[in-house]
């Protein structure tokens, strides 16, 4: 499917259960979910962890709301499912779509101007030299008997002037390539958009709307 | 008003990078945070004690690269490098950066992106704080918490927000100043 529009599909039901306390709902789009998942052949690792932390979170702010709140037992499960609607919802997402993909579909889909697009992209392939950058900066700071934690500022300062640096350079690099802001641009790589993607975005959000606004449990 | 170039585009994305590389090292202490305090029904008060650290990336994106939109992209990006490495939340976490980005945007918006100072990094804790707690007053339920838990969550918010994206904010541009990459801090 085509990335945008199965993450603007995800995000909009996401948004629309936390403002809506169907349990049915709930309890179906995590059956849809996790069909989706092993369909995919996602790896049980992955999904024993996306199982467990939910459930420890969702307990733990079920319990406390039972503790310290007056909710009915039927609100209390629809927060409990909804912790796991959002977790496999949004791991449906995740788990089938690459960074790479979703960029060069924004652009081209969703009209997101080529300079967010190849930033984004441009930063984001740095991610292994960032980590690191991270663990140099800690570990200059030894070397001279510092101990930096996340709350000290010259961990921040070190990391800033760092991206600075970084963002000066990549931008000269991409310059110098004849990258021009705003200027058209053809595509190595086409996303296609399908009819059959609009369909599947249209009828998914239509059936959450009927089982929101029906008046199911 | 000055407009996004892609030198602005590729510094606030490597900045978001960077607090999410940072901050996925204070995982294991929500954890145990989370897993202490929730026998006792108070698991939402570790999220309340560390929710300043996450949201940090909009208010230090916002006054470093000083364009309007700069917190709410900061945030943003530093939940979409989350999802992508790995986040249990998912695309869900899209959610969220943009509840947070928006709520510490809405601090530099109120000084009309003209005053950085002590100043705006209070009204957009304040304003963050606000934001991001009707978010969770609909989302995870507290809306059926009691109105003396409520508000100690509350307040508990935004002393962490206050100290994460305010104070150590604070500190960190101070340096940034003091090396002259920051514009002198507007004086008030």
């Amino acid at each position: 499917m085509n990335p945008s529009l199965k993450l603007l599909t995800v995000v909009a039901i996401a948004f629309e259960i936390s403002f809506t306390q169907v349990l049915t709902v709930n309890v179906v789009l995590i059956a849809v979910s996790l069909i989706l998942l092993l369909v995919n052949r996602v790896k049980l690792k992955t999904l024993l962890w996306l199982t467990g932390v939910p459930l420890f979170l969702a307990s733990a702010l079920v319990w406390s709301l039972a503790l310290r709140g007056d909710a009915s037992s039927h609100f209390l499960w629809v927060i409990f499912t909804r912790m796991f609607v959002y977790v496999y919802l949004g791991a449906t997402f995740t788990q089938t779509t690459q960074p790479l993909a979703l960029t060069r579909s924004l652009e081209q889909n969703a009209k997101l101007p080529a300079k967010f697009a190849y930033g984004f992209l441009a930063a984001f392939n740095l991610l292994p030299k960032i980590k690191a950058e991270v663990a140099t900066i800690h570990a200059a700071a030894l070397m001279r008997g510092q101990v930096l934690h996340f709350w000290s500022p010259q961990l921040y300062f070190k990391v800033i002037l760092a991206a600075m640096n970084w963002s000066d350079q990549l931008t000269a690099a991409m310059l110098s390539h004849g990258f021009v802001e705003g200027a058209p641009r053809t595509y190595a790589v086409r996303i296609p958009l399908r009819a059959r993607d609009w369909w599947f975005c249209g009828l998914s959000l239509l059936v959450v709307q009927l089982g929101l606004f029906t008046g199911l449990p | 008003m000055q407009r996004w170039h892609i030198r602005d585009i590729i510094l606030v994305t490597i900045l978001a990078i960077f607090m999410g590389v940072i901050f996925w090292a204070v995982g294991p202490l929500y954890a145990i945070l989370a897993a202490a305090l929730a026998p006792a029904g108070l698991q939402p008060l570790a999220n309340e004690l560390l929710l300043g650290i996450w949201v940090m990336a909009g208010p230090l994106a916002g006054f470093v690269i000083r364009i309007p939109g700069a917190a709410t992209l900061g945030e943003f990006l530093g939940a979409a490098v989350e999802m992508f490495l790995g986040g249990t939340w998912g695309a869900a976490t899209l959610i969220s950066g943009a509840v947070q980005g928006i709520g510490s945007e809405l601090g530099f918006a109120f000084t009309g992106y003209k005053h950085y100072n002590w100043l705006t990094l209070t009204l957009s804790a304040l304003t963050t704080t606000l934001v991001t707690f009707l978010w969770d007053y609909f989302r995870s339920g507290y809306n059926a918490y009691h109105l003396g838990f409520l508000l100690v969550l509350l307040v508990v918010r935004f002393i962490s927000v206050f100290i994460f994206g305010g104070v150590l904010t604070h500190l960190i541009t101070n340096l940034l100043t003091r090396a002259h990459v920051l514009p002198a801090v507007s004086k008030r």
